[in-house]
């Protein structure tokens, strides 16, 4: 190859690979099954591409040669063949090969058997409920994941329609009240995946965003761990905790303190990265921004305005809230 | 052939059948029932809709532009999308190929009229109230927000109060009142009132097309007209069907929905097609290649797209198996639509094209339709589909099926007819800048918008973060879109400009070979002054003089001085000339329908259920006083006798156009109640219940209405045969009788529905039972109504021996009201004994 040629290349690659990344891109994967879907788009699309190219040109030709006789017996034999070459065998034979691969590449990813973790998802009205069975643990909008272990996921909602998708790490399933659909995941790497739900929920379905972690096991199982045995938590101190008993409690958990479930579970709050699923970073100014502000951040959501709560009491119950974690 | 030697002067013939056909201006242009007039009306109404559409989808991309940008507020911006869907599909995509058909296929098919005139004005009038409805609930801010798909429980009242909802299932049905009317006209006209000789396989293909559209219009919208009612019901009753708490089940309205969504893609795509195969042979001076491939490919459409509803739903959860199926099933539709696209190509590569406006909009159609099909056969595959399923990727891919496949072709048909509609000619240079800047926008807009759906973006999001990749192609199409916008706005200037400047059209500007350009430009009102002969598909290659011996009046039908408006019956399949169909004159009365009609919307939205029922009442006599001005009532004042050499009118057969309407309408009825069976189904052996799953109804009260309509419909028949062998002694009498034993069965379903122990707010099948029960007892009474009707018509004469069509109407409403009564005892008492007890 010239060097011009490998240049060219190179300039074109580049981009292109670089336009494909990012934290909730089908075309970064991070699994196996991921990969294998990934693929899948660069085989259809190349070929699919070549087909268009085919069949535009084909046309254009015929459009702006020079006009051209046919005698009869020509006609009808051009004919026949553009007919059943092009109309029929055409799309059967690509559609068969194509149903074959297909097929195929669905049996791979499907949950057979059972994997060694299991947890429970609950879509709600815009934020995700996490479950791990194993140590009666709950946690809200993040999903810590042990890399290289598969992991079945059983997804629902408490509410209307929702779809459970992390693209890194494979396809999306819905989360349908009424029943439950489990769906597997097995992340080949360590790092931080973006998950959103994909079937349209409402006003805030644009902020109900899943923070996806794959840690190595043993940093798994320490995470686990930690919330399994966890320390008691103690209420909040003064105005703060008639505050958080009069009104927080009635909708959101704190084990130990106040068993609210409407909204979501506070317990390892402090140790989330963002708040509102999704909408501002969870540190001491976005934590207190949230308890003003959290109905223009995201109009719509289910906790009611608190404007007659002073600022200290508010800063107070932020400081304990800023300690809830394992 | 020619009928006459000796004319009469063709400009006072002319004039005296304007007396008669002409459409009256001023506050008399609301009784027009013209098809040229309502067609235009359509096709205006539609333009509108889609300006509408165009807006808002401009404020959607306007808010997409650059992360985090909240132009609208997300509760209005929801809003926003639903109803940029909704517009595009129910009030543009749909009626505008409505429109067209209906404004072009009786020229085409060189008759004067669609065979019911007074219905597509009704349906017009349906459109355009449904729609100023559902845009006005848009201006005040309350328009449905659950996506145009409005799956439930999010559109249910416990997730969106309000009357947002109300507004897309109340408003949404009323327009597809429009929609299946028209189907069911365009199907009669099609297959009954064509030009003498005219066989089914010499029918333009454009009307092979319509025809294949509009029987999947009429089979195709009922499940989502029952889903609406369903809905509504839960909504405003309480009745459970979607409700999983109560035995109902969410998915049962996806299902519902999609029977209906998927043919929707081809209702709307045929057409085009359709338009394709029309113009390509033109502007390619040479027959289609391959019309009878063309034809089965078609017809092949029309089967395979109600097979593969589930492949919007590919998500949900369901069995591999069936996924697979369906998978197959959707590519398969491939198969098809490949045949055409050879059947074009080669078309083009044996003719001599030539490359005019029309032309480029067909290139523009090939390219990004074959393009949306392409990812349509990747969608198709299950586990590509779990990726891409619900993000910019299907927006994408959506958009080039539907624009490429409807909005191209449409703007190709719309330059290619506008002489007709006018006289005059479009600016060819305007008309180039508006279509490569259309094209180059649309590309820019959504060939990007695959990618930004690849990185993962959802769809249906008021605003997303930065950092996700995101941002620049989501620009490129916000850019894209308003240099789309521009193109578009460029075609209008040209298309309101050519009415003044364009240059006089000529006659058959194309060198079109079919004959709708053998009319005027604009049309006379009835068409042809007389009806040709044809007996090939192309008359205006084969006889280029047509038009001006047409317009001398020296083919058929060109009587007038009866004051009747005629047209050929014809043999559905060979064309053959079995009477005069007798059409009826301008009236009030479909508007008058129309508005008392969207009054029961109205009352519905609002909530005031009795004006609801007063209104249904006055609608039922309405209808009825429509129903009585038929047969020899149909054009009082008209002379009634036909020339001895001539075939009767169609009121004096024994099979008429309304014979046709009537079981093409029972057709779409049985599509609506096969959905509700399927509910039922659905809901007893699909949906996880705990439970007893069997109903209690007044079984033995069922049975005996289901026998005493058996001795009705059987009485009838016996009847009708006497009155074809010419015995009508005491038929008003006879007609009596079954009056009161229809009266009497009409009994006994309500003694079933007292008896029956339903709880229909409290489990989803009690509520499906009284469904089905509520429909046969609509039914069956409004058989009795319409043959006490008939009794009192036999006795003022209007129905004897002689003019027995009536009945024969009423009668198949017997027949199937004995199908459906038998098919919901079956379904509702006997099958549930083998689903056994319990969960």
């Amino acid at each position: 190859m010239s060097p011009v040629l490998e240049w060219t290349a190179l300039a074109l690659a580049v981009p292109l690979l670089a336009g494909c990344q990012g934290p909730q891109s089908a075309l970064d994967p991070a699994s196996a099954t991921a990969r294998e879907l990934a693929r899948l788009w660069w085989v259809m699309s190349s070929v699919a591409g070549l087909v268009l190219l085919l069949v535009s040109v084909l046309w254009l030709y015929a459009l702006f040669r020079a006009p051209r006789q046919y005698p009869q017996p020509q006609a009808r034999r051009i004919q026949r063949r553009l007919l059943i070459g092009g109309g029929l065998l055409l799309p059967t034979l690509s559609v068969s090969a194509l149903l074959f691969y297909g097929v195929n590449a669905a049996r791979g990813m499907l949950p057979l058997g059972e994997a060694p973790l299991r947890l429970e998802i609950t879509g709600h009205q815009w934020w995700w409920e996490v479950r791990y069975p194993q140590g009666d643990v709950v946690t809200a909008n993040q999903l810590i994941l042990p890399v290289g272990v598969p992991v079945d996921i059983e997804v629902s909602s408490a509410d209307v329609i929702h779809a459970f998708w992390v693209p890194r790490l494979g396809g999306k399933l819905d989360m349908t009240p009424g029943r439950r659909h489990r769906v597997r995941l097995q992340a080949d790497r360590e790092g931080v995946f973006r998950g959103q739900c994909a079937e349209f929920c409402g006003t805030q379905h644009a902020h109900m965003i899943l923070h996806v972690e794959a840690l190595p096991p043993e940093r798994f199982d320490v995470w686990l761990q930690a919330r399994t045995q966890r320390e008691a938590i103690a209420p909040a101190p003064g105005a703060a905790g008639e505050l958080f008993a009069s009104r927080c409690a009635l909708c959101h958990r704190v084990a130990g303190v106040s068993d609210g479930r409407r909204g979501p579970d506070l317990t390892d709050l402090a140790s989330r990265p963002t708040l509102g699923a999704g909408v501002i970073a969870n540190d001491a100014a976005g934590l207190r921004r949230w308890l003003r502000e959290h109905q223009r951040l995201k109009p719509g959501n289910g906790m009611p305005n608190h404007d007659d709560v002073d600022d200290t009491t508010l800063d107070a119950l932020a400081a304990w809230l800023e300690g809830l974690a394992p | 052939m020619k009928r006459r030697s000796s004319h009469p002067d063709p400009a006072r013939l002319h004039a005296q059948f304007e007396r008669v056909w002409g459409s009256p201006s001023g506050w008399r242009a609301l009784t027009v029932v013209n098809h040229t007039a309502i067609g235009r009306r359509f096709l205006i109404t539609g333009a509108v809709f889609f300006l509408i559409g165009g807006l808002l989808a401009m404020l959607i991309r306007a808010q997409l532009a650059v992360p985090g940008y909240v132009l609208l507020e997300p509760d209005l911006y929801n809003q926003v999308f639903t109803m940029h869907g909704t517009v595009m599909m129910f009030l543009f995509a749909v009626p505008m190929m409505e429109g067209l058909a209906v404004y072009l296929i009786p020229k085409m098919l060189g008759a004067r009229d669609l065979a019911f005139p007074r219905l597509s004005a009704l349906g017009y009038w349906c459109y355009l109230f449904g729609g100023i409805i559902l845009t006005a609930s848009l201006v005040l801010e309350i328009a449905p927000k659950a996506g145009w798909f409005m799956y439930t429980p999010l559109s249910s009242a416990a997730h969106t109060p309000g009357m947002n909802s109300d507004f897309w299932l109340l408003g949404v049905t009323f327009v597809e009142i429009s929609a299946v009317s028209a189907g069911v006209e365009l199907v009669v006209s099609i297959l009954r009132v064509r030009a003498r000789g005219m066989a089914l396989h010499q029918m333009p293909i454009y009307a092979w097309y319509i025809l294949v559209m509009a029987g999947m219009i009429v089979v195709g919208f009922p499940p989502l007209i029952l889903g609406s009612i369903l809905l509504e019901l839960e909504r405003a009753a309480g009745l459970p069907f979607f409700d999983p708490g109560r035995g109902g089940d969410p998915l049962l309205w996806q299902h519902l929905f999609w029977l209906f969504g998927h043919p929707e893609v081809y209702i709307i795509f045929l057409p085009g097609a359709g338009i394709v195969s029309t113009l390509l042979p033109v502007f390619c001076g040479r027959p289609l290649v391959g019309y009878r491939w063309v034809v089965l490919s078609v017809l092949a459409t029309g089967f395979i797209s109600f097979g593969l509803w589930v492949h919007h739903m590919f998500t949900v959860g369901i069995p591999q198996l069936a996924l697979a199926f369906f998978s197959a099933a959707s590519m398969l539709v491939a198969i098809p639509t490949g045949v055409q696209v050879f059947a074009w190509l080669t078309t083009l590569w044996l003719g001599t094209p030539r490359y005019q406006v029309p032309m480029l909009w067909l290139v523009g159609f090939l390219i990004v339709f074959v393009a949306g099909g392409l990812t349509g056969v990747m969608l198709a595959l299950v586990p590509f589909d779990w990726q891409v399923h619900d993000t910019h990727f299907v927006v994408a891919h959506m958009h080039y099926v539907l624009v490429g496949g409807m909005f191209f072709p449409l703007m190709a048909g719309l330059y290619y007819w506008l002489p007709h509609f006018s006289g005059r000619l479009p600016s060819e240079r305007l008309g180039r800048w508006g279509f490569w800047l259309v094209f180059i926008g649309f590309n820019l807009t959504f060939l990007v918008m695959h990618w930004t759906g690849l990185l993962g973006m959802p769809r249906r999001v008021y605003t997303y973060d930065t950092g996700l990749g995101w941002d620049w192609p989501n620009l490129v199409s916000s850019i894209g879109s308003f240099v789309m916008a521009a193109g578009v706005a460029t075609c209008l200037l040209d298309l309101l400009l050519h009415v003044r400047f364009g240059r006089p059209a000529g006659v058959n500007p194309w060198q079109a070979d079919t004959l709708e350009w053998a009319t005027d430009y604009p049309p006379a009102s009835y068409n042809f002054l007389s009806l040709p002969d044809v007996n090939n598909r192309h008359p205006l290659w084969r006889e280029p003089d047509l038009p001006q011996g047409i317009a001398r009046g020296e083919h058929a039908l060109v009587e007038i001085d009866h004051g009747r408006r005629d047209t050929w019956g014809v043999e559905a399949l060979s064309g053959r000339v079995r009477d005069i169909t007798q059409l009826p004159g301008n009236t009030w009365i479909p508007l008058i329908a129309a508005l008392l009609l969207a009054g029961l919307c109205l009352s519905l939205l609002l909530k005031q259920y009795g004006l609801a029922l007063g209104l249904s009442g006055v609608i039922l006599l309405v209808l009825l006083h429509w129903s009585w001005r038929n047969g020899p009532l149909l054009s009082p004042g008209a002379n009634l006798t036909v020339q001895a050499n001539q075939p009767p009118l169609h009121w004096q057969t024994h099979d008429g156009p309304g014979l046709w309407g009537m079981a093409v309408t029972l057709v779409a009825d049985g599509a609506l109640y096969l959905s509700l069976l399927f509910g039922w189904f659905y809901l007893g052996i699909v949906t996880p219940v705990a439970g007893p799953t069997t109903v209690k109804v007044g079984a033995g009260w069922l049975l005996g209405s289901a026998l005493l309509l058996t001795v009705g419909t059987l009485y009838l028949g016996g009847l009708l045969r006497r009155l074809r062998q010419g015995s009508e002694a005491r038929l008003g009498i006879h007609l009596l009788l079954l009056t009161l034993l229809g009266l009497l069965q009409v009994t006994l379903l309500l003694g079933a529905l007292q008896a029956a122990e339903l709880q229909p707010r409290a489990r989803a099948l009690d509520a499906v039972v009284l469904v089905m029960l509520l429909y046969s007892l609509i039914h069956c009474a409004l058989a009795t109504i319409l043959t006490a009707l008939q009794a009192w018509r036999a006795r003022l004469g209007y129905v004897s021996a002689r003019q027995s069509y009536e009945p024969r109407v009423v009668a198949q409403l017997w027949l199937y009201n004995l199908g459906v009564l038998w098919i919901s005892y079956l379904a509702i008492v006997l099958f549930p004994l083998g689903w056994g007890n319990g969960s």
